[in-house]
């Protein structure tokens, strides 16, 4: 049953409209590839928190942090915890950032044809595109499913929808790249943060906060507040998390991207410090909003130790009881306000996403590829039209293949183990490269084979669990740098020449 | 488990308050740095046809 009024889609429909309007804006200030990718590393602190916040902040980022919180209560707090304070750690002391942001790269793996080699760099780029864009896959069904679940829409037009709004995002990513996005992102941050404060402040008002506790200490005991206790975390999954973390805030595409977009180093660092205050709130509020699901929806049959949620005697996926609690508290106007600010959401990861990955498989495969078939170098005019090129084929694949997509088990962890595949060998060679003289190619290209090697087998073919195959993967990928470094001549672009050129 | 209770409510408020309180110092600060970005890829861009 449609729960929308005409207000709320006045509301969506308006918003929608003004952020693609505002996003062509950024067409004018395209000049050179370096406008295009890092909008001239012109970022200032306040909009570079903006765009850094709202490119990590998604309809996705809120629906698997709610499923967390539904399925393991207060313990979940631990993963936005490690984030947030993992990102403020590395904003105070400039780990990796302030080092990448001197180099003046466009990307990640650009660095590894600076401190290692071409062919590394082409390695690395095809593993980092795989990755994100697979990675990048299962956004838009879930985020087609938190609109569809709170609106009431039948969910045959999901793909319609979702293919909307992806489009809408595709038009001024490609047009404006960059420079579109921050101004984007900047509308989109105040839009979604304000949205955040008002569903939680309304789904505590409406769970109550007595019962949101009572619920998880009756669910899940112990367990519910312990990550120590709880058998889905432990120590292994906070050394994971805590790896993962690092590795992500430094070598992630997209928030790199915001690092080397920004004026200077010491700018980078003020970001990185502040943004990671904003990444507590973006776990722990929505870890709330699922767990005030949990109070108010929970009365299923017992599932994976917790109650199914239940709306008007139809049972849901857990995944689907915040939207579905939203839908059922939010009067008309403040649910078209909330929408808006979770398409806001959707709107500026996708973009940012479309964009890093785009530039990745242009700037870190295409380029390289052709300097080896000693073909001559584009000029900054096609290397924007390969951009773009890719651009669209990315959101084209995501298209067909991503609304199609089931990912199993709860997607906070398939995401952090997709992502590991590349991160933990781009990590390890990132580190090994900025901080120890003796990293060398034959260390990165094991560092890089290995990570990868470390989740497919124990995850995708030994069933492990998320926990002990993201540590593998981290422990392997250090042993590939350390064993193949160790045994071969040092490189001969050693930490200095990298830190220069 | 009366601790981690604690260790959590204390976590979450800090969490919800410093989210509020950057968002509205980014609102405000934030698009004083855009049109301040605006301007300088302008003289760039003018840099450059030069």
């Amino acid at each position: 049953m449609v729960t929308f009024s005409p207000i709320d889609w006045i509301i969506v429909v308006g918003y929608l409209v003004f952020s693609v309007a505002i996003g062509m804006i950024g067409r004018k200030y395209i000049g050179s590839v370096s406008d295009y990718l890092v909008a001239g590393r012109e970022l200032g602190v306040y909009v570079g928190v903006a765009t850094l916040a709202a490119t990590e902040i998604g309809t996705i980022t809120f629906m698997y942090n709610a499923e967390l919180g539904y399925r393991y209560g207060f313990a979940a707090f631990v993963a936005a915890l490690i984030s947030g304070v993992v990102m403020i750690i590395i904003g105070r002391t400039g780990f990796v950032i302030s080092r990448f942001r001197a180099l003046k790269l466009m990307t990640v793996p650009e660095y590894f044809e600076v401190r290692y080699s071409r062919g590394l760099r082409l390695f690395t780029g095809t593993l980092v595109a795989l990755g994100g864009i697979l990675n990048m896959g299962v956004f838009l069904k879930i985020e087609g499913e938190f609109l569809t679940v709170i609106s009431g829409i039948d969910a045959k037009y999901l793909v319609t929808i979702m293919t909307v709004i992806l489009l809408l995002e595709l038009v001024y990513t490609v047009v404006g790249g960059m420079v579109s996005i921050v101004i984007t992102d900047f509308v989109q941050f105040v839009l979604l943060s304000n949205a955040t404060l008002l569903i939680s402040i309304y789904a505590v008002y409406h769970a109550g906060w007595h019962n949101i506790v009572s619920k998880v200490v009756g669910t899940m005991g112990e367990a519910g507040f312990n990550p120590i206790a709880n058998p889905k975390f432990g120590l292994t999954f906070i050394i994971w998390q805590t790896l993962l973390w690092f590795s992500i805030h430094t070598c992630w595409q997209t928030t790199a991207m915001r690092m080397f977009s920004t004026k200077d180093p010491e700018t980078s660092k003020l970001v990185m410090t502040w943004t990671g205050f904003i990444f507590l709130g973006r776990g722990m509020l929505p870890m709330l909003w699922g767990i005030a699901a949990l109070a108010m929806l929970g009365t299923g049959a017992i599932r994976g130790g917790v109650p199914l949620p239940v709306l008007h005697g139809h049972v849901l996926e857990p995944i689907d009881a915040m939207p579905a609690m939203l839908g059922s508290i939010l009067g008309p106007g403040i649910k078209g306000v909330v929408v808006a600010g979770m398409l806001a959401a959707t709107m500026s990861v996708n973009s940012s996403y479309l964009l890093g990955w785009s530039s990745v498989i242009s700037q870190d495969v295409i380029m390289p590829a052709r300097q080896m078939l000693r073909k001559a170098p584009l000029s900054s005019r096609k290397q924007i039209l390969v951009n773009r090129v890719a651009n669209l084929f990315v959101g084209l694949f995501l298209m067909f293949w991503g609304l199609y997509y089931t990912p199993p088990g709860a997607v906070y962890l398939y995401l952090n183990v997709t992502g590991t595949i590349f991160l933990a060998g781009a990590f390890v060679c990132v580190t090994g490269g900025l901080y120890w003289k003796r990293a060398n190619v034959r260390g990165g290209y094991l560092a890089m084979l290995l990570g990868a090697v470390g989740v497919i087998v124990p995850f995708f073919l030994l069933h492990w669990s998320e926990s002990l195959t993201g540590f593998i993967a981290f422990a392997l990928a250090a042993l590939g740098l350390l064993s193949g470094s160790l045994s071969g001549r040092s490189s001969p672009r050693g930490v200095a020449e990298s830190e220069t050129t | 488990m009366i601790y981690w209770q604690a260790f959590w409510t204390g976590a979450l408020v800090i969490a919800a308050c410093s989210f509020a309180v950057i968002t509205a110092i980014v609102t405000v600060r934030g698009y004083r740095d855009l049109i301040q970005m605006f301007r300088r890829l302008t003289a760039q861009a003018g840099k450059d046809r030069k």
